[in-house]
């Protein structure tokens, strides 16, 4: 590598080679040169990226003016019967009412307690790194282990941790996974434990960046620690915020695998499984086979998506 | 000089009880966080008896380990691990080759349609895979994939996030070094190569630990291309286990924290590169 050679080279230098790379002969070969580049592998990358990523997401929309389904060799278009279905599916509805609620539950916890935490680690701690690794830990962890793990948190028996630590507190047991009117709140919390970290993350570097002369003036200035948080740290730490309650309702809107693990399968009793957008889906497409339908629900949840991608686009916009 | 001096030790003396409350509260606060784990990984070494009784204790009163030594004949666990290594190490392999392809075209190249193929970049970074499964299995199916690994690694080939990322990075790379590469002879291969690539090592490390640890715990798709025991990755072949084998609390521990400690070792390891990659590039995905 001769990087170094390259970057010490005089100014003179640099001019003559303005001048050679602006000769016709040469502009040419590097317009060929880069097209070359292009077609054997930046077209294929894109290409890659089209197929992966782009038309799947345009397939959501025409699979859901058919009956396509992988099981029958044809399909036809039915028009708006998914939607129609839609409107009287009981199941979607319990399932879009419960990833509402999954998104009206987790999103504030979480973002309320990274930011209460990131705003006491953010004090020059010395171990202000192993703060930092130990909330991030359960992020990064798979979701299929850590599923596993909170059930038996849940355990309707003695041996369930969050049974046990009731009954020391003197209150009765709860069907943590089993009474419906808890499941869900008992699977937000295993939610916001396992990504919790990414927003006290997210929070500390946003803290950093906010210099510390104006955190101090505002000290000198005689405001008190909370008039600081909230009249100077808070502001200005507006636009991460607003990210992470986009990144948080889009998970939240999209959870299945702890769901799934949690409530679901031939280990819980039957009536108790929890419904959410993405569980009608896995079922709809890949137990019944009514690839239409499903796509119709996609359809639900990549609308809501596209809200909140909206709203990024919005804030990206307003931070350049 | 000497309002520093006079200011520090009047602020320790002020602060330092305080601090040292903040400490012990965010040290108590973490360990239980990362409580599960901890009981997790002890449970696994405590016989079944001991697992069920009524008032749990953390350390295990024998230790045992015959929870990991029953599991080879139970389930090809060891199978299920390199089928997670395999489809996470290739799908990171060309990671590294997509993302910095893409990064460098996107930073440094202008054509038509540039913007807009970046804005569907930067779109799709935020839509979660569960989104467009139905189309994605559908096509998968149809090239006959169902069950190979090149139908697990297929859509992990790309990484939205990763792409930008390294956009970013390979932009504020000067313009200056390229043309001095191109006037001495070098074509765009070679630049990408030579220079791209060795500038932006440190970028490609972060995208691809990220990606490795993303594609390791991916579920959602494993789980519907794959119904062989021969193509299980360590997360489908745990779910079966803990559904087979419900009983068996031991067996499941043992299992479960066997599926952890590769992400735990890896995490322990580049732990600045992942809370940066994560940090910076937004998400996994």
């Amino acid at each position: 590598m001769n990087v170094h050679e390259t970057t010490v080279r005089a100014p003179a230098a640099q001019l003559a080679r303005a001048h050679i790379l602006s000769a016709p002969g040469l502009r040419s070969t590097l317009r060929r040169q880069q097209g070359l580049f292009a077609l054997t592998l930046f077209v294929p990358v894109i290409l890659l990226f089209l197929i992966i990523r782009v038309i799947p997401i345009v397939q959501i929309f025409l699979f859901s003016f058919t009956n396509y389904s992988v099981q029958r060799r044809t399909w036809r278009i039915v028009g708006f019967d998914n939607f129609v279905r839609l409107l009287s599916d009981q199941t979607f509805h319990l399932a879009f009412k419960n990833s509402m609620l999954f998104i009206l539950y987790a999103v504030p916890i979480e973002i309320v307690l990274a930011l209460a935490l990131a705003l006491l680690i953010n004090r020059k701690l010395r171990l202000e790194g192993l703060y930092q690794t130990l909330f991030f830990l359960p992020y990064i962890l798979p979701m299929v282990p850590a599923g596993i793990m909170w059930k038996w948190i849940y355990a309707p028996g003695s041996f369930g941790l969050a049974n046990y630590a009731l009954e020391s507190l003197g209150l009765p047991r709860v069907g943590w996974l089993t009474d419906p009117n808890i499941a869900l709140f008992a699977v937000v919390i295993m939610h916001v434990w396992k990504n919790l970290g990414f927003f006290v993350v997210i929070f500390l570097v946003g803290l950093k960046a906010i210099s510390p002369e104006v955190v101090e003036a505002a000290r000198v200035d005689g405001a008190t620690e909370w008039q600081t948080i909230g009249h100077v740290q808070l502001p200005l730490l507006r636009p991460t915020i607003l990210f992470g309650v986009v990144m948080g309702t889009i998970w939240s809107m999209s959870v299945f695998t702890e769901v799934y693990i949690m409530t679901q399968g031939t280990d819980v009793s039957a009536g108790s499984e929890m419904e959410v957008l993405v569980t009608t889906i896995y079922k709809e497409a890949f137990q019944y086979f009514n690839m239409g339908y499903a796509a119709t629900v996609s359809l639900v949840l990549f609308a809501v998506s596209m809200l909140f991608v909206a709203i990024q686009f919005r804030l990206l916009d307003a931070k350049e | 000089m000497a309002a520093t001096t006079m200011a520090r030790p009047r602020r320790r003396l002020r602060v330092r009880p305080g601090r040292l409350l903040l400490n012990l509260f965010l040290l108590a606060a973490g360990i239980i966080f990362i409580f599960p784990l901890i009981w997790v990984f002890f449970t696994s070494f405590k016989t079944d008896a001991e697992i069920v009784r009524a008032t749990p204790t953390l350390l295990p009163k024998t230790w045992t380990l015959d929870n990991y030594l029953g599991l080879p004949s139970r389930a090809p666990f060891l199978r299920f691990f390199v089928n997670s290594l395999l489809v996470s190490g290739v799908s990171t392999v060309f990671i590294v080759f997509t993302c910095t392809v893409a990064g460098y075209v996107f930073a440094k190249y202008r054509f038509p349609g540039r913007n807009l193929l970046f804005f569907l970049v930067i779109g799709t970074i935020l839509i979660p895979i569960q989104t467009y499964i139905v189309p994605l299995y559908v096509f998968v199916r149809q090239l006959q994939w169902l069950n190979t690994y090149q139908g697990m690694i297929f859509p992990t080939i790309i990484m939205s996030s990763g792409i930008f990322f390294l956009r970013q990075s390979i932009r504020d790379i000067p313009d200056d070094l390229i043309e001095a590469m191109r006037v001495d002879g070098a074509n765009e291969f070679t630049i990408l190569f030579r220079l791209i690539f060795p500038l932006s090592v440190a970028s490609i490390a972060a995208i691809s630990i990220v990606n490795w640890v993303y594609t390791w715990s991916l579920f959602i798709w494993p789980l519907i291309v794959v119904n062989q025991e021969s193509r299980f990755t360590m997360e489908i072949g745990l779910m079966y286990f803990q559904r087979q084998f419900i009983t068996e609390y031991g067996g499941t521990m043992a299992a479960t924290t066997l599926s952890l400690l590769p992400v735990l070792v890896v995490f322990l390891i580049f732990r600045t590169q992942i809370i940066e990659g994560i940090s910076y590039s937004g998400v996994k995905g």
